[in-house]
């Protein structure tokens, strides 16, 4: 996979680019929207991470470079505006999803994988990993093609982690990405301990082996 | 009372009490006159007698003197002075008694004396009068009647610009741009406050968007180096070699940033509000979204083995989703977070009252200090915005929010008022 981090502030863009760098993905990186365009304009991207604040422009303009030459990347944005305005705005010419600062990179992984998955649908809803099977259209999950049945929370988090192979997912992270930001009330971790402890049992059963790693004191590992 | 009622009343108490004081001096004076008048006739008359005893030796025969009643009486006394004094009037033409002035007179008749006493109708002097008092009533009544009219519409008209700032200054409202404009009028001290206030009402606004302006740069700037914590501590988590106690430091700090973050966030969203800059109104069912909110509170509702009592009729208003969403929310997440365990939620939504009831802390909180920023109960660890950002919400839609404690019950009350 191909991506492009457009982010001006260096820190956070070299964080990303050190997350997202994996087997198989090559990250490229533009500070500002000149040289993002003239990125863009050269190479063929399969992602754009895009904040809009950008010291020379706003973000939006490399929404429309992209409309207007008919390109077909994938746009995930990024704000530290949670406007609905910028939202809508940012939608409606072509983003795929907006996310706001400051966010848990396991999420912006999360949203980027699902963006890029939902692109190409047109060929393959099947999502693989080892011996589990998802089909991404009728929700339906099959471990060794047996059927394990999950609710909305376990299906939510079986994908997230999916997305987040073999990264340490902190329990902050894990909750926000369940339950959204408005529920402020989440200093008990216990519900993820029992959402993750259902899912670990169910994949045991049908697979034999245990897919979560515990790293005592933050969070879990997909393995 | 209005300043122009304290004028007319004023007004008209003092011209009632000249008018009738001058009335009643004038009456007095006019009927001193027409006595006096009186008088004068009266001691032409007896001279008139005395002129003809004079002459003729003999007391005059009654009809000789024309309207008046003259009678002789034999008297005994040598000195008598000519006195005057009211007396009834016969009338044997109209053959009634009427009002009289009568003078009494000594008068010497070849050596007899006698007391003339001619008695004089006053009716002409009384009608005189009484027409006099009518005109001056009359006057009177027109003269107060002019002056509450014209008091009336003249005031009117003068405080009209006055009434016409106040106006503004009532519907003025720091957080829309609408500013307080001077008419120009006729009166130099409604010009020069007309001035005053629009120039204050600039300046008010001029600052308070300056205020607000900062607020929403500060919390945005704030968030990017907040993503720089959060992203860099998701990367510091994946170093393999770390112990659990400095895992345990760095959950510490990831809350810590996320507080941050929703305080932040709510700063934010109550500057929107103010500035009612979610516009996005669509009609909404209440019921819908409580029980949709009560679906995702489900897991810490039943965590806490709280027991939930909804009792829901349709209702449905125009409003922005987002808002009453956050609305809902904040009522689960504080009905919840400030439960005790095994304790009860009750939620009532009838035609216009949402009510919120639940169990928790044994005292009431500050029932005037809950919805003031940053207020934060004894046991409280969220941002302290969340009572003042449902305040906003419901006033925004007109709505009415209050807060009681009735046995043990802390209760959350909303009168929407149906903008529908």
């Amino acid at each position: 996979m191909k991506l492009l981090i457009v982010e001006d502030e260096q820190t956070l863009r070299d964080t990303i680019e050190k997350y997202f760098t994996e087997e198989g993905s090559i990250c490229e990186v533009a500070g500002d929207l000149k040289t993002a365009l003239k990125k863009i304009a050269v190479y063929e991207y399969d992602c754009i991470l895009l904040d809009i604040g950008l010291p020379d422009g706003d973000g939006f303009a490399i929404l429309e470079y992209l409309r207007t030459s008919g390109k077909n990347e994938c746009v995930l944005i990024i704000s530290a505006r949670n406007s609905l305005d910028d939202k809508i705005k940012g939608l409606n010419i072509g983003a795929d999803d907006y996310i706001t600062k400051p966010f848990h990179l396991a999420e912006l992984k999360a949203r980027l994988m699902a963006i890029v998955r939902r692109k190409t649908f047109g060929s393959n809803s099947l999502l693989n990993y080892n011996e589990i099977s998802i089909d991404l259209l009728g929700r339906n999950v099959t471990v060794n093609e047996k059927v394990m049945v999950l609710t909305k929370k376990e299906y939510d988090m079986l994908l997230y982690f999916i997305a987040n192979k073999g990264k340490v997912i902190s329990k902050n992270a894990i909750a926000e990405h369940l339950w959204g930001d408005e529920m402020d009330m989440l200093d008990s971790f216990d519900f993820i301990y029992t959402h993750i402890k259902n899912l670990r049992k169910k994949l045991m059963e049908l697979s034999g082996k245990d897919f979560f790693a515990t790293i005592y004191g933050i969070g879990y590992k997909f393995v | 009372m209005k300043l122009a009622s304290h004028y007319n009343k004023a007004s008209v108490i003092i011209s009632v009490s000249v008018l009738l004081v001058s009335g009643l001096i004038y009456y007095l004076i006019i009927n001193h006159i027409a006595r006096q008048q009186l008088d004068n006739d009266l001691s032409e008359e007896v001279e008139e007698v005395i002129a003809y005893v004079n002459l003729n030796h003999r007391l005059p025969k009654q009809v000789e003197f024309d309207e008046d009643l003259t009678s002789f009486s034999k008297t005994q006394v040598n000195q008598y002075d000519t006195r005057f004094f009211d007396t009834p009037y016969a009338n044997t033409k109209e053959n009634k008694t009427e009002a009289g002035r009568a003078v009494s007179a000594l008068v010497n008749v070849n050596g007899e004396k006698y007391i003339v006493t001619i008695v004089e109708s006053r009716e002409d002097t009384e009608y005189l009068i009484q027409i006099i008092s009518a005109i001056t009533l009359v006057l009177t009544a027109v003269l107060l009647g002019i002056l509450i009219i014209t008091n009336r519409f003249v005031l009117n008209g003068l405080w009209r610009p006055f009434y016409g700032i106040l106006d503004q200054v009532k519907w003025f409202n720091v957080a829309d741009a609408h500013k307080i404009t001077s008419a120009e009028t006729k009166v130099d001290e409604f010009n020069d406050l007309g001035d005053a206030l629009s120039k204050m009402s600039a300046r008010v606004t001029t600052e308070y968007q300056g205020l607000k302006a900062f607020t929403e740069n500060a919390s945005h700037e704030m968030m990017t180096p907040l993503a720089v914590i959060t992203s860099k501590l998701d990367m510091l988590i994946q170093d393999e070699t770390l112990k659990p106690e400095q895992f345990v430091q760095i959950t510490d700090i990831y809350s810590a940033a996320s507080r941050l973050s929703r305080l932040n966030q709510s700063l934010l969203l109550l500057v929107k509000i103010d500035n009612n800059l979610l516009q996005d109104t669509e009609k909404l069912n209440i019921k819908n979204i409580i029980l949709e909110k009560a679906q995702q509170f489900h897991e810490m509702i039943i965590n806490k083995n709280i027991q939930l009592d909804v009792k829901l009729t349709d209702l449905e208003i125009h409003a922005s989703r987002y808002l009453i969403e956050v609305l809902i929310n904040n009522l689960f997440s504080n009905a919840i977070r400030h439960n005790k365990n095994s304790g009860d939620i009750k939620i009532v939504l009838s035609a216009e009252r949402l009510q919120f009831q639940n169990t928790g802390d044994p005292d009431p909180l500050q029932q005037d200090a809950i919805f003031e920023r940053f207020y934060k109960g004894r046991s409280s660890d969220g941002t302290g915005l969340g009572l003042a950002i449902m305040k906003n919400i419901c006033s925004l839609y007109q709505s009415d929010i209050k807060y009681t404690f009735k046995q043990g019950m802390h209760s959350f009350c909303i009168d929407f008022f149906k903008n529908t």
